[in-house]
């Protein structure tokens, strides 16, 4: 669906992305998961053709590159600074963005009704957006981005700023998408998101692709072995052990557990490892 | 074009709903405009008569007589001059008309049912056909308040016919059947004013005849100046007008940039000849809704019109161009909305200060307005000016609307270039 070939981006003496590769599958959500300054916004913006990247390339399947605006006009964008008009209403506002998307008459209005609905903002349609709450913003940009019904949606850190109910209401909107087969790019720093949200994760750090795989393959690869966490005679036992079962017979056998629990390994623990860094660094 | 027009539509839907916005481009003109108008035209209301010069070249009874009613009537403020005065004041805009009475009106006034009617001359720019109009209408109604004043003075009206059918016998060049007539009529009516009690003439029984006739006459105006005061502040109340429309929406251009938004809509299906085409637009249309706004309420309330509806057509479109392209370039002026703003107005307060758009164009001593010919400004006052009370011809006009449109594209090439560097 998005394939980016050795793109790579240089601010100055700053390189933002460097050789980057990636192929984003039909009907997936593939995340793009990094620190902050790791390249994934860069990368985003790549994608959809706001930059040129020095070198490389992108393409849509079946389309082209975005530098066209025919092409971009099949692809949603939630930017990660929110993009939408404090003074106008919701309600204005995607229509506004239906109207440069090519939308008009009754299709315009029926958009925006599922849009709105879709969000949970139909109450507050024809209120100011400067009136909304954070979330409220961040359901909208998310609506903006979904106005003309397009097939390939990428959302730059969607839950910024965001109160869990929002969060959690945007979770839902877009496992929505996902089941109406729409293909969706999700960059995050949060790797709960990544893990609860995306079929295929690329982490990224200093705009390089570190590894890409679904999120279990990449905790079994990267994540090291699950721990398990013993307490015997008042002290803390930890053991890594792929089969943790056979590993507490093991230890009851020897002597009294008093608790236990299994520490598996996380997102976190792949960059991690891959790295040496935390993802929150 | 649906995504400029959508843009457009979109920035014209913030302007409005910006309360500081709206009042400084759509509220703040008229302000200026008719605040400013009425603190220079002295008492700040105009006299409700019309101004006229009257020429009595008769200089008879009968005359005087007519012009003390007209001037008793209040409907009009009379000025007694020369026939070549009153045509000089005509041809400057200072009288409204002039009204001649000639020789012999006076003795026409009381010559009755025979013989010519009595002769006025309306002198009048052609363009005014409504004063004219209401004129006449005055001029009748006064001469047939004389009519009236006849019948109601028995001992009077039986002079006159007395008189009447003395010169009638005199009078050598009558038809025989005409005089023999108009002699039967006025003996008959003699006969009924001496047995009749004296009573009030009816209004209605005057009304058949036609005791005046008016013959107009066309002077061309001569514009050496503004007709009023208002002719000068409402282009004043234009620039500043547009001045708001151009700080709004180059200022949002920049709030645009460093809110996101551009960012946005250049992920869109846009091109970026779309995108500045859609503010352009914006822009321009209100602009030209300021022009038009003001122009329709100063001709409504403050007598402030063009001499040419096409030139001031081509001077407003100038003018909006012209500000169209500085807007883009005050836009071009800060990466944030303070910087630009503050530069906006530090190049556009001096530029309006030495253009015209505080003390009058005509009012600068001579080094202010050399210098205003570098201000935009200048050439957008003298545009419209040169529509409304200047006079302009085309080839008048050609000069400093090319200025405005060639500061237009000079500007709008600047800052779009500017404005792609800058996003």
């Amino acid at each position: 669906m998005l394939v980016l070939k050795e793109v790579r981006k240089c601010y100055g003496d700053l390189t933002a992305v460097d050789g980057l590769s990636l192929e984003v599958r039909r009907g997936e959500i593939f995340g793009l998961l990094g620190p902050n300054g790791a390249g994934k916004t860069t990368t985003v913006h790549i994608a959809v053709g706001m930059l040129k990247p020095d070198t490389g390339s992108v393409s849509i399947e079946g389309l082209g590159s975005p530098d066209l605006p025919e092409v971009r006009a099949h692809l949603g964008v939630a930017p990660q600074s929110l993009a939408l008009y404090d003074a106008l209403t919701g309600e204005q506002n995607l229509r506004f963005f239906g109207r440069i998307y090519g939308l008009s008459g009754r299709r315009l209005v029926e958009r925006i009704t599922w849009a709105l609905d879709f969000v949970a903002l139909a109450d507050r349609r024809r209120d100011a957006v400067r009136t909304y709450s954070g979330g409220m913003k961040r359901r909208l940009n998310l609506a903006a981005a979904l106005i003309h019904d397009p097939d390939l949606i990428l959302l730059d850190e969607p839950t910024v700023g965001v109160d869990p109910q929002s969060r959690n209401s945007i979770f839902d909107n877009i496992l929505a998408l996902k089941r109406q087969g729409r293909t969706i790019v999700y960059t995050t720093h949060y790797m709960e998101e990544a893990e609860r949200l995306c079929d295929r994760v690329a982490i990224i750090d200093r705009g390089r692709v570190l590894a890409l795989d679904s999120v279990q393959r990449l905790l079994s690869a990267h994540g090291g072995q699950p721990v398990l966490v013993a307490e015997i005679s008042g002290k803390t036992v930890r053991v890594g052990t792929d089969n943790p079962l056979a590993e507490l017979n093991r230890m009851a056998a020897a002597s009294p557990i008093e608790r236990f629990w299994v520490e598996r390994s996380s997102l976190e623990q792949v960059f991690l490892n891959l790295t040496g860094r935390n993802l929150r660094d | 074009m649906r995504a400029i027009l959508a843009l457009a539509i979109k920035d014209l839907q913030i302007l409005i709903r910006v309360r500081a916005g709206l009042f400084f481009t759509f509220v703040w003109p008229f302000l200026v405009a008719i605040l400013f108008g009425v603190m220079f035209s002295g008492s700040g209301r105009e006299s409700s008569k019309i101004g006229i010069a009257v020429v009595d070249e008769d200089a008879s009874i009968g005359s005087a007589d007519f012009i003390s009613r007209l001037e008793k009537g209040g409907k009009f403020d009379i000025l007694q001059t020369t026939r070549d005065n009153a045509t000089s004041l005509v041809r400057r805009g200072k009288r409204t008309a002039a009204l001649v009475f000639p020789r012999g009106f006076g003795e026409a006034l009381s010559r009755v049912f025979y013989g010519d009617p009595p002769r006025a001359e309306i002198l009048i720019d052609p363009s005014r056909k409504a004063e004219s109009a209401m004129m006449e209408g005055l001029l009748f109604q006064q001469a047939a308040e004389g009519m009236q004043k006849f019948f109601s003075d028995r001992t009077a009206s039986q002079q006159m016919i007395h008189k009447a059918l003395n010169d009638l016998g005199a009078t050598p060049n009558i038809a025989s059947q005409e005089r023999e007539s108009v002699g039967r009529f006025l003996g008959d009516l003699d006969k009924v004013l001496g047995s009749a009690p004296q009573q009030q003439a009816r209004p209605g029984e005057a009304s058949q005849w036609q005791p005046l006739k008016i013959e107009e006459k066309e002077i061309a105006p001569e514009q050496s100046g503004p007709r009023n005061s208002f002719d000068v502040t409402f282009p004043q109340g234009i620039i500043w007008g547009i001045i708001g429309c151009v700080m709004t929406f180059g200022i949002g251009i920049v709030t645009e940039r460093t809110h996101g938004t551009l960012a946005r809509l250049q992920i869109a299906p846009l091109t970026r000849a779309q995108l500045l085409g859609g503010k352009a637009l914006a822009c321009f249309v209100s602009i030209f809704i300021v022009q038009a706004g003001l122009f329709i309420v100063g001709r409504a309330f403050f007598k402030v019109y063009p001499t040419s509806v096409m030139l001031l057509m081509l001077a407003c479109i100038s003018v909006s161009v012209a500000f169209v392209g500085i807007m883009m370039l005050v836009s071009s002026l800060g990466k944030t909305e303070q910087a630009a703003a503050g530069a906006g107005w530090a190049a556009i307060l001096p530029m309006s200060m030495l253009g015209g758009g505080m003390v009058p164009l005509f009012a600068m001593p001579s080094w202010m307005k050399t210098a205003s010919q570098f201000s935009p400004v200048k050439w957008a006052i003298l545009a419209l000016e040169g529509a409304l009370w200047r006079g302009f011809t085309l080839q008048e006009m050609l000069l400093p609307c090319a200025i405005l449109l060639a500061i237009g594209m000079a500007c709008f090439l600047i800052g779009s270039r500017t404005f792609r560097a800058l996003s």
